[in-house]
This record gives C-alpha cells, sequence and structure tokens, in this order.
C-alpha cells in the first residue's frame, strides 16, 4: 500500500470530494486532520481526530445530575448526553456518579449546544475507567473486535469500550490491562500491533 | 547610533547569518502525555512549550458561543525564560495582547462552526527567549493543534522581518530585535499565503514592506516543512 501521510490544508482530491475530515475550497478537496492518503484507492484515514458523534455510537459515561428522571451523562467530549427514564420506573432510575454504558439515539442541535439523545442505558457497577484519544479506539477494538477479544481472555477482564474514549474494565488482571492499552494507545498507527499485544499479554500474565 | 551600525558588520548579522536566513528551528510533536495536542520547538535559542486541549464545554456558561466554540489562549513566559522579570504576578500587558493575537490567528484556521458551545484551550510556555517569541509560540501552537486531531484549514507559521538601517533581516534575535528600526512579525497560512497576523513596530516604506512580505513567504517553505517533518515523524513507521 502507498499510504502518504497528510496535514491539514494538503489537497487531498483535484474535484470537489464530499468527504469525512475534508472540505472544499475553489472545487479542490483539502484536509482538515493528520491522516494517512492512500495513493491509489484515494482513500483518506484520520490519524488524529475528535469524536464527533452519530447516530448509532456507543459511549461510556458518568451521570452528572438527575432531574425528573432524566439524567445528564458527561460523555468525555464537548457534547452532553441526556437518558430519559420512565416516571417511576425504579430500575431504569440512574444515580448520580454511576458510570453507564448507552447507544446515541440521536445528535440534538439544541439552542446553545449540542445534546445526545441515549438509548439502551446499561449500568456498569464497580471497575475501572481509563481515557483514550477518541481516535485510538478502533485499535482498542481491532478488527471484527479481534484485539478486544484478545485483551479479555488474556487478562480474565470484563472490558467494555465506548468511542467517545472511555475504557471500563473490571475483574482479572486490571493492572495489565491498563498497560496493554496503554502500548496500544502509543503504538496505535502501526502494523502488527495485535501480535505484540499477544507476546506482551502471554508474557506478562500471572501464571 | 553607534550600537544599531554593529548589528551588520561586513555584510553580516550579529549571529553571523545572511540577512535573509533563519535560526535553526527543531520541532517534536506530542510530548505532552495528558494533553489532546502538544509540541515543544526549539527556534535558536528560544525555547517553547505548547499545549492544546478540547473541545470541551466552554465554562463558565457566559462565554459560549451557541454557533461556534471559542478559543482560549494563554501565552506565558516563564519566570526564568530571559534576563528580564517576567511572571510576578500573573500575566502583564503584554503577555495579555499576544495571547489575544495568537487567539485571533487560531479563529481563522480551527473549523469552530463544528463544536458550537465548546471551548479549545491553546497554552503556550517560553522556557527559554530570545527573541521573536510570539512567532515561536505561533508556530509551535500550530503544530499542537494538528497532532491534536482539531479540525483546522492549514497549519499556519509565523516569523518576523526587521529593519536595520534601511537593510531588512529576517527572525532577528534579541539582540537586533531591541536594536532595529522596525520590527513587523507576520503570521500566514502557507496554502494561501494568507496573512492572519500582522503587527508592527517602527516604520517601513511600501517598497520594503512588499519585500519584508515576500521575505516572510518565502521563508515559509522552510518552517513548513519542519512543522510537517515534525508531525510525520511521530507517525514513520506506516509509510514505511
Amino acid at each position: 500500500m502507498n499510504m502518504k501521510i497528510i496535514i491539514p490544508g494538503d489537497k487531498i482530491a483535484d474535484g470537489a470530494v464530499r468527504m469525512e475530515n475534508a472540505f472544499v475550497e475553489d472545487s479542490k478537496t483539502y484536509a482538515t486532520v493528520l491522516g494517512l492518503l492512500d495513493e491509489q484507492s484515494k482513500a483518506f484515514i484520520p490519524l488524529e481526530s475528535v469524536w464527533y458523534p452519530r447516530e448509532g455510537d456507543s459511549l461510556i459515561g458518568v451521570v452528572e445530575n438527575v432531574r425528573n428522571s432524566v439524567a445528564m451523562v458527561n460523555t468525555n467530549s464537548t457534547f452532553r448526553g441526556l437518558i430519559i427514564g420512565r416516571r417511576g420506573d425504579s430500575e431504569s432510575e440512574m444515580n448520580i456518579g454511576e458510570v453507564v454504558s448507552a447507544f446515541v439515539r440521536e445528535v440534538k442541535r439544541e439552542a446553545d449546544q449540542i445534546i445526545l439523545i441515549l438509548e439502551r442505558p446499561r449500568k456498569l457497577f464497580g471497575g475501572k475507567l481509563i481515557f483514550v484519544k477518541p481516535s485510538k479506539i478502533s485499535r482498542v477494538i481491532g478488527r471484527q473486535s479481534t484485539m478486544l477479544r484478545q485483551l479479555e481472555t488474556g487478562t480474565h477482564c470484563t472490558i467494555s469500550v465506548g468511542l467517545n474514549g472511555v475504557v471500563w474494565m473490571k475483574g482479572g488482571d486490571v493492572q495489565l490491562a491498563i498497560r496493554a492499552i496503554d502500548k496500544i494507545r502509543e503504538e496505535a498507527h502501526t502494523s502488527g500491533l495485535t501480535e505484540r499485544i499477544a507476546k506482551m499479554l502471554a508474557s506478562e500474565a500471572i501464571k | 547610533m553607534t550600537e544599531k551600525q554593529q548589528l551588520i558588520i561586513d555584510g553580516k548579522r550579529v549571529d553571523g547569518r545572511r540577512f535573509d536566513e533563519l535560526r535553526p528551528i527543531k520541532i517534536e510533536a506530542g510530548v505532552i502525555k495528558n494533553a489532546e495536542g502538544s509540541a515543544y520547538l526549539e527556534w535558536g535559542d528560544n525555547k517553547v512549550l505548547a499545549a492544546v486541549y478540547g473541545p470541551k464545554e466552554a465554562m463558565p456558561k457566559h462565554v459560549q458561543d451557541p454557533n461556534k466554540a471559542i478559543i482560549k489562549c494563554r501565552y506565558s513566559m516563564a519566570p526564568f525564560s530571559s534576563k528580564e522579570e517576567h511572571g510576578r504576578s500573573g500575566p502583564n500587558r503584554r503577555a495579555i495582547e499576544i495571547s489575544k493575537v495568537t487567539k485571533e490567528v487560531f479563529e481563522n484556521v480551527i473549523l469552530l462552526e463544528s463544536f458550537p458551545g465548546s471551548e479549545i484551550d491553546i497554552f503556550i510556555e517560553i522556557l527559554q527567549s530570545d527573541g521573536g517569541t510570539r512567532a515561536a509560540g505561533i508556530t509551535a501552537a500550530a503544530v499542537a493543534l494538528a497532532s491534536s486531531g482539531i479540525p483546522m484549514k492549514d497549519v499556519p507559521f509565523a516569523v518576523a522581518v526587521g529593519k536595520v538601517g534601511e537593510t531588512l533581516i529576517l527572525d532577528q534575535n534579541y539582540i537586533e530585535d531591541s536594536g532595529s528600526d522596525a520590527d513587523m512579525p507576520i503570521a500566514m497560512l502557507p496554502r494561501t499565503n494568507e496573512i492572519v497576523l500582522m503587527q508592527m513596530d517602527g516604520s517601513l516604506t511600501k517598497e520594503q514592506f512588499a519585500s519584508a512580505v515576500a521575505m516572510i513567504a518565502e521563508s515559509g517553505k522552510e518552517i513548513g516543512r519542519i512543522q510537517r517533518e515534525a508531525l510525520e515523524k511521530k507517525y514513520k513507521q506506516v509509510s514505511a
């Protein structure tokens, strides 16, 4: 593969192409973030990006405030999440400080900011939260979640990943899982990472 | 007057550079782990650290803009950065001014409309100073922003042109800066050669102004190359 590193402002297409992480000026397309351009297929893959929520994205957040069975969730981004619960349903009731995983149902532009309406909330009890840059999350999950499954079997942790850059883990060897995710974060742009993580998990796991 | 003449001896500058020669520049991207993006820059004897955080919800709430993100920029000289005193009690008049103009540079570059109600924080810390720190700060912050993934239209650079007698000199150091007849820092977008910052002390003729802008645009190719290399170095293994 012939990959070229692109920095913001570099031209990625001669015509006006509507694509993510790019803008069009004078019917030419320019990149807005640091990324890789596949010179054959003209695909542009961002190396660094800010999470911009889309419908159906999974996320993990912390309940900040609850009012009238509506829970406000801090999503580790500039967007605030809302979980609208049923009144009088004690099971779906949220409390401040609880960690929840949920999916984005709607990205709503309110008067003063963008708000995420969340659905299918699931409370995560106990465990540990760590924060990864959202652009590195796809490597933590891996192709068809191979990396995630490997981390789970290697560390015996239950791991849940949100596309907003929050990883929740519980049970097993949490310290090893954190070290492994740190390694993924550092080497997210390199190839053969799954094998190296496999080796690391095998050598450092508690026998 | 005698002091000014000494700034150029035998057609060479005090540090032996040509009139249109930059000081050596070295940039490293991604040096601060907790920041969204960061850069460390050495520009001659200037040492600058820049870090970027955000976008996050703008606080306090009354500063939020419902249509776009706001930028908060803090330029600060470390108390030990120069022989003069800095940082005795928070930002001084000069630091507030530079913070403001730096903020305005990046307001022209970042796609602020993507993040309504948010703020993006840019911190520029001058660790060691030797003239031209606002230009060095902008150049470093541009790399920090590019490495953060915040969408932007271009990677700006900045550099100053000064005048000694009737001679234009590029990128003055502290000695030249304090003794020169004019000082004009300019920040530019290399893709379009748009000027996003221009300040001037002293005076230049129309012709001098035109050749000063041309000098800066030319030096931008070199600075831009160093900025690009710093960003590419972080990800070298992919393309190799």
